[in-house]
């Protein structure tokens, strides 16, 4: 084995993922090779360092607070989805009465009505194609895929 | 998993939401920390860790509740902050072609249990590595995941795990080292 090969395995060895024969051969050039030893103790002792480290346990009045900034948004999105629905509905209703009105009415133009027909029909399209976009991604996303592991 | 954790998710299945505060709670330091980690700065940590256990809730009925619950969250997680990450590099492009500053270079040690100046300077230097350093470093260290683990995780090949750590930790102690000069 040579010191690139031990650079290279280092730190597998220190988390004990070399498999048997090559932990063996890296044993071996360890008691060698006097480099390679300095630089696995220095490996060693950063690795330690970290292995140490954790994260703070938060006291109980952040804890209160980090779940109340939770809860709020858990609400507010119950909120979001039902102003939403709303809105979409208010609005369909809005445009088929104006649609229902303007057809209705013989002062206003064929143009016109061809024109904000083809608006509203624009906008359809546009939506489902984006709703179906969306619906894709989500089917081949990873994020989705792992959520539902 | 704990039965206790377990009864909490069957009644957040359920749409029980004060069952829902308990598990909060329970992450909520590992997962600011390592929301810290993942986005290199602190101040987004909380919001982007909250944003992470609200998805969750989402889709808890998706969750299956014989699993541990934090590795799934912390895959939700890992997510939410990589879309962040994303958004801040196209801000950060706008950024630079107006002239302004990063501002979120502040890495006080604030997740950090037991300080010492050792520990400090270690945050210090593992805030300073690129992303996909600090990812693996949080894996490794703070989630005491194996390399197949990670390499699930990741997805990516278990060779790849071993020298993107080892470079990792490389770039740590040099990053150490030019501190203390």
């Amino acid at each position: 084995m040579s010191c690139n090969d031990f650079d290279r395995m280092a730190s597998a060895y220190l988390d004990g993922e070399l498999a048997d024969e090559e932990r063996r051969r890296f044993e071996e050039h360890l008691a060698t090779c006097d480099a390679c030893k300095t630089e696995l103790a220095e490996l060693k002792r950063l690795t330690e360092d970290l292995n140490m480290m954790r994260f703070k346990e938060p006291g109980d009045e952040e804890l209160q607070r980090y779940w109340s900034g939770v809860y709020n948004r858990l609400e507010r999105g119950i909120g979001w989805i039902l102003l939403s629905v709303g809105a979409i509905l208010t609005l369909c209703y809005g445009a088929f009465k104006i649609i229902e009105e303007m057809i209705r009415d013989p002062a206003i133009s064929v143009i016109l009505k061809v024109g904000v027909c083809a608006l509203i029909a624009g906008l359809v399209v546009l939506f489902v194609s984006l709703l179906r976009e969306r619906l894709v991604v989500r089917k081949v996303d990873r994020y989705s895929r792992e959520v539902e592991r | 998993m704990e039965e206790n954790e377990a009864v909490l998710l069957e009644r957040c299945r359920a749409g029980d939401k004060d069952a829902f505060g308990p598990i909060v709670k329970k992450y909520a330091g590992r997962a600011s920390g390592t929301a810290c980690l993942l986005l290199g700065c602190p101040d987004e940590a909380g919001d982007a860790s909250q944003e992470a256990f609200v998805r969750a809730w989402r889709n808890i009925s998706r969750f299956d509740t014989r699993s541990p619950f934090y590795p799934w969250y912390s895959a939700i997680l890992r997510n939410v902050c990589k879309s962040r990450l994303r958004r801040r590099a196209r801000r950060r492009t706008v950024a630079l072609t107006e002239g302004h500053r990063d501002s979120s270079s502040d890495t006080d040690p604030v997740f950090l249990a037991e300080r010492n100046e050792r520990r400090d300077a270690l945050w210090h230097s593992v805030m300073k590595l690129s992303a996909p350093f600090r990812e693996i470093i949080l894996m490794k260290h703070f989630q005491d995941m194996s390399y197949k683990e990670i390499a699930a995780a990741l997805g990516i090949p278990i060779g790849t795990v071993m020298s993107r750590l080892h470079s990792a930790r490389r770039a740590l102690r040099e990053t150490l080292a030019g501190e203390g000069s």
